[in-house]
């Protein structure tokens, strides 16, 4: 038998669970980003790209090739710049030549297959450059796929890839929206930008930004209110890739295009 | 009861002496990926599954199958299916042997599939699609192996093969929805994304697995003194015709949902299937044989008058299965991929020694096919030797 106290505390309970969620939407502030941090790590790192600054020069690819061990011939990269050029017939142009490994060298769009289109410099309404890189989502698909648990995130937030359990199935590399994953040439296992975590867990900056000369790239601390990316991406009209999956990606863009997949 | 294989004609030796070269080549060939990787094959970053996968998939229909004979005559006391419901399960036992092997070859790291068990992950579709094709697979042998085994001492099936006869039934249905779970919940692939594909799974299973069947049935009494019965065949030949027609249904749920909606993302990969994306159209030619094969083979398969003639059966039969082959083997999976995420066109297309690894899968699916049916063939010889 149900008492009449037991009665109205569950009532209670319940319009306060059903009112809760009402309420949490009323009030959007940038601290609703860090509300939707799991964990108690007083880390997360994510990272600002500042497309505004980027120009293509491919330091940043050659430098994660380098320091990562990702074979430099193949064409396979953990961090890439893509480039996109919109012309007045309001057609769409994007070319990524060897992940711009060797920068941008040429006007001319790479097609693949060693085809290239030519485009003239007065046909052009607008062109830009954006670097890409694994979004460490807060929600990974790659996780949720992986059968052996060989990708996995760590408490700060970063997803990571145990080149010594991947059994290679490839699920994962399908499973990410943002087609940062791919099979390492040499090991056989699946492979992906780790925001140089050997690097950033001992105070070091990962290779691509310390190697952007352009202030372009930027790792920081979302948990650290007074780091300079969490202030930008607190303050400044930032921007995130596919949004829609609910995967909630952590590489911030300022100035990202609506043309950018 | 396997000694039963090891006697046979010039003509049996000589298809295992082929399938044995067969898969001898593609055993070679497989040491040659093992070594350099997944580099040799036509997969990249932006295609990363291919014909294997295409493979399995397709396969895990055909296991699947095996559940249209075994409701009719397990359930419903059909008792037509009576000699023809062991060709299905061993079907169904082969076939689920090449989705393990094909699951294998498309593995970087294939020395470590134990890490699957190792670390059991149930958040992960594969995970699960490892432990209901294994389960399937024992649920088959045993059942299989059992009933023919009673069947040889002219005695009833033991009793308690009947739970397991049952658990059979849900559970070919588990393998083909799980597998269809492997495509159809991930962010970002616009083309699986669809709660019918389950459903368009099972559908296309039932017709092309059944299909290869009546092949087969009709090639055994062919080349033995067994007949699976005449009636059966046509009773399976009905069962084909509805699950394609299904299918089909199922197919064009999938373009209107694309076409009318106008969204982007789920008309790409349809219009890089059938029409061609940004002027590649590498599958262009395959899609289409595939829809023209499905026509030809549902004109033929409903006019009951029409598919009673056996000649004409095997026909719509061998062009149905082509059609999902190609359809659910290739396309389906192909598609998926194209456009990629950034909405470019990376195309795909098998290299010499994929085909020659897929050739030698097959071989081996054949092979384990042949002896099983050899000793059904056996057995039943004999017992048509003690009637008369």
């Amino acid at each position: 038998m149900i008492n009449r106290r037991d009665f109205l505390k569950n009532t209670a309970i319940g319009i306060a669970g059903i009112t809760l969620p009402l309420a949490a939407f009323e009030i959007i502030r940038p601290e609703k980003i860090l509300a939707n941090m799991s964990g108690t790590s007083k880390t997360r790192w994510v990272f600002l790209v500042d497309t505004y600054k980027c120009v293509g020069c491919g330091l940043c690819v050659k430098a994660c090739k380098n320091e990562n061990e990702i074979p430099y011939d193949a064409n396979v990269t953990r961090t890439w710049v893509e480039r996109y050029v919109i012309t007045k017939d309001g057609k769409l142009h994007a070319d990524t030549p060897k992940g711009a490994r060797d920068g941008f060298t040429t006007s001319r769009i790479e097609l693949g297959q060693g085809k290239y289109e030519e485009i003239r410099d007065e046909d052009i309404i607008k062109a830009f450059f954006v670097p890409k890189l694994c979004n460490q989502c807060e929600n990974p698909p790659c996780v949720q796929v992986c059968p052996v648990g060989a990708t996995y995130q760590v408490p700060d937030g970063v997803v990571l890839v145990d080149r010594k359990w991947c059994i290679g199935c490839g699920y994962c590399i399908m499973g990410c929206p943002y087609g940062v994953r791919f099979f390492h040439p040499k090991y056989h296992t699946a492979e992906k930008c780790n925001f140089c975590y050997h690097r950033i867990t001992k105070g070091l900056k990962t290779a691509c930004v310390s190697a952007c000369p352009f202030g372009a790239r930027q790792i920081g601390n979302l948990k650290d209110p007074g780091d300079p990316v969490t202030k930008v991406i607190m303050t400044e009209r930032v921007g995130i890739l596919k949004e829609e999956y609910g995967t909630k990606p952590q590489v911030f863009y300022l100035g990202l295009d609506r043309e950018v997949k | 009861m396997l000694e039963k294989a090891l006697y046979g004609s010039k003509r049996y030796w000589t298809w295992i002496i082929f399938l044995l070269a067969v898969i001898g080549v593609g055993c070679l060939t497989y040491l040659k990926q093992l070594n350099e990787g997944l580099g040799i094959t036509g997969l990249s970053r932006d295609v990363s599954w291919g014909l294997y996968i295409g493979q399995f998939t397709f396969l895990v229909g055909v296991a699947a199958s095996a559940v249209m004979l075994v409701i009719p005559y397990y359930l419903h006391d059909f008792k037509k299916f009576g000699k023809i419901v062991i060709l299905g399960e061993f079907l169904a036992v082969s076939a689920v042997i090449m989705c393990i092997l094909f699951i294998m070859a498309d593995m970087g790291q294939p020395m470590r599939v134990a890490n699957i068990l190792l670390h059991p992950t149930p958040g992960s579709i594969v995970f699960w699609d490892v432990v209901v094709l294994n389960g399937y697979l024992l649920l088959n042998l045993i059942i299989g192996w059992t009933t023919l085994g009673a069947d040889r001492k002219g005695v009833k099936p033991p009793d308690w093969v009947k739970p397991l006869i049952y658990l059979s039934v849900p559970w070919a249905v588990s393998i083909h929805t799980v597998t269809a779970f492997l495509y159809a919940g991930i962010p970002g692939r616009h083309f699986w994304l669809t709660a019918v594909m389950a459903a368009r799974f099972l559908a296309s299973a039932f017709a092309g697995g059944p299909a290869l069947l009546i092949i087969l049935a009709l090639l055994v009494r062919k080349f033995s003194k067994f007949d699976p019965g005449t009636e059966a065949i046509q009773a399976i030949g009905k069962i084909v015709t509805y699950a394609m027609f299904a299918n089909v249904f199922l197919l064009g749920l999938e373009f209107f949902t694309a076409f009318y909606s106008n969204i982007p993302g789920h008309m790409h990969p349809f219009k890089y299937l059938y029409v061609g994306l940004e002027g590649h159209t590498k599958l262009v030619p395959l899609m289409w044989t595939s829809s023209i094969l499905a026509v030809v083979s549902l004109v033929l398969l409903v006019f009951p008058s029409v598919r009673k003639k056996e000649g004409i059966l095997a026909f719509a039969c061998i062009s149905l299965f082509t059609s999902l082959w190609i359809d659910k083997g290739f396309g389906l999976i192909i598609g998926g991929f194209i456009p990629n995420m950034f909405e470019g066109v990376t195309e795909y297309w098998p290299t010499l020694p994929e085909s020659m690894i897929t050739l030698g899968v097959w071989a081996i699916g054949f092979l384990v096919l042949t002896v099983l049916y050899k000793v059904v063939i056996a057995v039943r010889e004999d017992d048509t030797a003690v009637e008369h």
